[in-house]
């Protein structure tokens, strides 16, 4: 049973041919019940990029 | 005996590498078959690369602590010219040309590899039971598993077949054999070793450490194991500072030790409860603060963990699953087949959520200098075992053994795992220490201090 807020796990798993059993789709129903109540948590002032900024090689190892 | 006690009778001349690497050798051999804590023993090139220490010595070279120490590395990190598995059959035939960061790194302190140890398949797993190379059992009862995934690192050092060996930890496969062998586990700081060379799993979550038999063997570990690496793009440029405790009468005066109010003590059992309560109370008796903290939610944290590494890892390993699928263990290809249906929106939403409670945790860690929460919630479940009764709950095994432990592998904390007791059975049961990034140090100076205080790390395996 899909949650009514969450992906149709079924339907997308057999979309990509993937054979999930009921106890799989249980947890993946579970992660996103959970993440969609984080969302309230997300700072939605930030740059989302940031996340993935890239940093400048060091120029020198220390060691 | 310990790599410290080992290193002192090689100075010391009592014992040569070829002693200690043939004593460990005939443990394999005795050992290993029940046990199945080794894939490949490399006996032959050990005895070579004792003999080179030896002959170094004899000459005047001590290349530190390791030099001579018979050691293991876990079977996903690659060696050069041996057979690197990651305990699956996809890479059952693959010798690598090269030697991982960590394996050159032992190399170059002239620690002897022993062999290569058995994980749980692709190290993506807790119970080191394995399909292709059968389960690793738990010297302390061997119809029980030793955790995982680097199960056969920590039972090998468990029962002396090797002094140190090398593990990884994605979520907790490194702390959660210690907790369950009753040894030191070391997952490092993000960055503070670098990865090159291991097969990877979660490329965010993924740390390289030590498992040894004490929190001093560790810090000698390490010592070798850290320091700046620019063929691993994560890995931290910064100085690697003197890791070893003193050698006795630590105190924790002037230390702030946190205890969580929730989530760590909930859904334990009892013993493990006692155990750890124990432990902070005897930080307390050297000295220490103990301060209440109350966390971020640690079922939250965890949930962005496994999001994190179900998505990374079916990436990693996407090539391989749509042509050989039946190569895979069927829990394993589970995960992965998961991961193939994580929305990329909860991917990203979930590294944003990170960096927020990471922040969270930073200011907490800026009032105390560590935490102390149990590592397992639970002593060694049985080989097989797929549920238990925890906390008047009944849990799926497998998450009730990485609940303490997978969202500091989100955060990138250093976290050192050390043996907090025995239950009744006679079973280990363990504790974490967490501390601020790049702060092992001091997590190994309190870690000692407590190891000093009580004696745990003399009780061995019945064998």
């Amino acid at each position: 049973m899909s949650s009514s807020l969450g992906p149709a796990w079924k339907t997308i798993a057999e979309a990509q041919k993937i054979q999930l059993s009921e106890t799989s789709i249980q947890r993946l129903e579970a992660i996103a019940r959970t993440m969609l109540g984080l969302r309230g948590m997300i700072d939605w002032s930030e740059e989302p990029a940031q996340v993935f900024t890239a940093t400048p090689p060091t120029e020198k190892p220390v060691e | 005996m310990t790599v410290l006690e080992a290193a002192a009778a090689l100075r010391q001349k009592r014992v040569s590498s070829v002693e200690l690497t043939l004593a460990c050798l005939e443990r394999i051999e005795k050992l290993n078959p029940t046990l199945n804590a080794f894939i490949t023993v490399t006996a032959g090139l050990a005895l070579e690369q004792a003999r080179q220490a030896d002959g170094e010595r004899a000459g005047g070279l001590d290349r530190g602590p390791l030099h001579g120490i018979p050691v293991a590395h876990k079977d996903l990190f690659c060696t050069k010219d041996v057979l690197t598995t990651s305990g699956s059959r996809i890479f059952s035939s693959y010798v690598p040309n090269f030697d991982a960061a960590c394996v050159w790194r032992l190399r170059q302190a002239g620690a002897v590899m022993l062999g290569k140890t058995n994980l749980h398949e692709h190290a993506y797993g807790i119970t080191s039971t394995n399909p292709h190379y059968g389960a690793v059992r738990n010297p302390w009862d061997p119809q029980r598993i030793p955790g995982g995934s680097s199960g056969g690192s920590a039972v090998a050092v468990a029962t002396g077949m090797a002094l140190a060996a090398t593990g990884s930890d994605t979520g907790g496969s490194i702390r959660v054999p210690a907790s369950y062998c009753g040894l030191t586990g070391l997952k490092p700081t993000f960055g503070r070793v670098s990865k090159f060379g291991a097969l990877p799993l979660g490329f965010s979550l993924d740390h390289v450490g030590p498992l040894t038999r004490t929190v001093r063997d560790a810090a000698a570990v390490l010592q070798v194991l850290a320091g700046y690496d620019p063929r691993d793009a994560c890995s931290v440029n910064r100085p690697v500072p003197d890791y070893m405790p003193p050698a006795a009468g630590i105190s924790l005066q002037g230390l702030k030790i946190g205890l969580p109010e929730n989530f760590f003590f909930e859904k334990l059992d009892p013993q493990v409860d006692h155990a750890v309560h124990f432990l902070a109370y005897t930080a307390q008796d050297l000295g220490a603060e103990l301060v209440d903290v109350r966390l971020p939610g640690g079922h939250q944290l965890n949930v962005i963990a496994q999001v994190t590494l179900l998505a990374e890892a079916a990436s990693v390993h996407e090539p391989y699953i749509r042509r050989r699928r039946k190569e895979y263990g069927g829990d394993v290809a589970t995960l992965i087949d998961m991961g193939r249906l994580i929305p990329a929106t909860d991917y990203i939403q979930a590294q944003r959520l990170r960096r927020r409670i990471q922040g969270v945790y930073l200011d907490i860690l800026a009032k105390v200098d560590c935490l102390l929460v149990p590592a397992t919630p639970i002593v060694a479940p049985h080989i097989g075992q797929a549920e238990v009764a925890v906390g008047g709950q009944v849990e799926d095994t497998r998450l009730a053994s990485t609940r303490l432990v997978r969202g500091f592998n989100a955060l990138g904390l250093p976290v050192l795992a050390l043996p907090a007791g025995f239950s009744q059975g006679g079973l280990p049961m363990g504790c974490q220490l967490v501390g601020r990034p790049f702060d092992e140090g001091l997590l190994l100076r309190i870690g000692a201090a407590l190891e000093d205080r009580t004696g745990l790390t003399a009780r061995t395996p019945p064998l």
